[in-house]
């Protein structure tokens, strides 16, 4: 059962800059919520803080509150928030050493999964998920490098379900990639989000209109608007917000 | 049109000749350096054959007396150069080092990759830099005067109760001077070489690939431990071979540490040793008087077998370090 995620007061900074000055959210449970904002508005750092990676840059520092249901996940150890809670980042980035099913393989294997068995089962349901499957069956022992670049990134996608966090973030999964490949990771999302709560930041905002149920309008380190994404997108309540969806900036 | 004055055209042609000069002279160095070792070799060679390498008795004969025909060449009679002891001991001794040297290298480097910030960081990288520099006699002195009666009376005891349960830490310990202390000895010298690659090596993992394993919520340890570690594989290895070139070649402090052992086999962790590069730095002065010559061709084959041995594990140091490179360019990022 995937659980809603409460965000209050949340402040970020790198060194002395302060990127992100107190952010309310209520992100609901099994919805796509998408962060969309021009660069530099702070969305990437609100991902970031959800599963404390904010915090793995060095000067980097974070306060306030995230919840995930009644669970405080500044409370602590990192590592196991970051089980709950899992990424994709901009670039695909699976692990260069490793091949294809190993890069799946590992998480469940550090999460105590011995069982080969068991291991086979899960890596190909996790592919399967992520719409890869039938693309790399054949070629599992494979590097990961050998695949291309929407292929990796369906492949972090596969990796980060395989260890079922709750909650899946996504930092601009597709702005590396090519356009064809840009829809299937925006299918993928549209099916997964019945099993997880996915956010899902973005600079192009009619991936926004495409995938999400709900979307936040950031600028300059604050929460301008939240609502779902019709009315973000067709009736927008803050100037700012139409300003940016009818292209005057950012 | 406008013609470039004649200063100009020499300047460029005295610039060409200087760097070609420049750029030409480590293949001429190294060619000579070669030929000579290997001229000089050739009556040694003659003389002993592969009991050269086999051989422990390390006799210059009798200097004084008649000469001895063999094989076609003339040395002292009663000369017998096997070098087997020597060999053995540079081996066995810089092994020793890398097995020491390989951990505490591998930790230090990732602590400073990966662990400290700032000015702790640089302080601690500029220490580093500066153990490489200490020149090896007075890290010789410091074997001497510290680490031997420390291996004789703490260290060598303590390991020959483990020796119970290890069979290679029985002793008797001796003296404190030999194959163990000339391998903690090359350890500290070496360890400053392989930190320094291996801290480089670590700081270009991309930051996106250790990202992917933290945001995997794994820790620090499994990052490092699957990731940056495997990432870095074969450069680490030829930081290794690049100090393990550097403990075979050490001279002056494992001659200032390691017993001078002399056609003996080393017997035990403890046993005094000789390696090659000490015996050629300790032996040279006694071979010149050796009417025959015969005694500094000896000498000359040892130093071509422990250039061989060094060159070989340079090359397999660069190959690996130059293939990581290669990779990092190959990865779609």
């Amino acid at each position: 059962m995937s659980q809603p995620i409460s965000v209050q007061n949340l402040r970020a900074w790198y060194g002395n800059q302060l990127t992100l000055k107190g952010i309310d959210m209520e992100l609901p449970a099994s919805q796509v919520t998408a962060i969309i904002g021009p660069s530099g508005c702070g969305k990437s750092t609100f991902i970031r803080c959800l599963n404390r990676m904010h915090e793995t840059v060095p000067g980097a520092r974070v306060e306030g509150d995230v919840h995930l249901g009644t669970e405080d996940l500044y409370k602590g150890d990192p590592v196991d928030v970051r089980r709950m809670i899992g990424m994709v980042f901009q670039k695909p980035n699976p692990f260069p050493t490793l091949s294809i099913f190993d890069n799946i393989a590992l998480g469940l294997r550090l999460g105590g999964m011995r069982n080969r068995g068991q291991l086979r089962e899960a890596v190909e349901r996790s592919l399967q998920m992520a719409a890869l499957w039938g693309e790399v069956k054949d070629r599992l022992s494979e590097p990961a490098t050998s695949l291309s670049g929407g292929q990796q990134q369906r492949l972090c996608i596969a990796r980060a379900i395989a260890v079922q966090p709750e909650v899946l973030l996504m930092d601009e999964p597709a702005s590396a990639l090519d356009p064809v490949s840009t829809l299937r990771v925006e299918e993928l999302v549209e099916q997964l989000k019945d099993t997880y709560t996915i956010v899902i930041v973005t600079h192009n905002m009619q991936q926004a209109a495409r995938v999400a149920d709900e979307t936040a309008f950031f600028l300059n380190g604050e929460l301008v608007e939240f609502a779902d994404t019709t009315t973000i997108f067709t009736n927008p309540g803050d100037k700012r917000t139409e300003d940016y969806i009818t292209g005057r900036f950012g | 049109m406008r013609k470039v004055s004649s200063g100009t055209k020499t300047a460029d042609t005295v610039f060409h000749v200087a760097t070609g000069i420049a750029a030409s002279s480590p293949v001429v160095l190294l060619l000579a350096i070669a030929a000579v070792v290997v001229v000089q070799s050739i009556p040694s060679i003659r003389l002993m054959g592969w009991h050269f390498i086999t051989g422990i008795e390390w006799n210059v004969g009798d200097t004084y007396g008649a000469l001895m025909h063999k094989n076609g060449v003339t040395a002292a009679a009663g000369a017998s150069f096997g070098a087997l002891p020597f060999i053995v001991g540079t081996l066995a001794s810089s092994v020793i080092a890398l097995l020491i040297a390989i951990p505490v290298a591998l930790f230090t480097a990732l602590i400073l990759a990966y662990r400290l910030r700032g000015w702790v960081q640089w302080i601690l990288s500029i220490l580093v830099e500066l153990l490489a520099g200490i020149p090896s006699v007075v890290i010789g002195l410091w074997g001497m005067v510290v680490l031997a009666p420390f291996v004789a009376h703490g260290l060598g005891p303590a390991l020959t109760h483990v020796g119970v349960v290890i069979p290679y830490l029985r002793g008797p310990v001796g003296t404190g001077m030999g194959l163990l202390t000339s391998g903690i000895v090359l350890a500290v010298m070496v360890v400053p070489i392989i930190t320094a690659t291996t801290r480089d090596l670590l700081q270009q993992v991309p930051v996106l690939y250790r990202e992917g394993g933290i945001g995997l919520g794994m820790t620090t340890w499994e990052v490092v431990r699957y990731i940056a570690v495997p990432y870095i594989r074969e450069g680490f290895i030829g930081a290794v071979a690049l100090g393990w070139g550097r403990a075979m070649g050490e001279t002056m402090a494992v001659l200032m540490v390691s017993g001078n052992a002399i056609n003996f086999l080393p017997h035990n962790l403890y046993s005094p040793i000789s390696s090659m590069a000490a015996v050629i730095a300790s032996q040279l002065d006694s071979a010149m008087s050796d009417g025959s010559g015969m005694a500094v061709h000896a000498l000359s084959e040892l130093a071509l077998v422990l250039l061989v041995l060094t060159l070989f594990t340079n090359l397999l140091a660069r190959l690996l370090v130059s293939r990581v490179h290669h990779r990092r360019r190959g990865v779609r990022a």
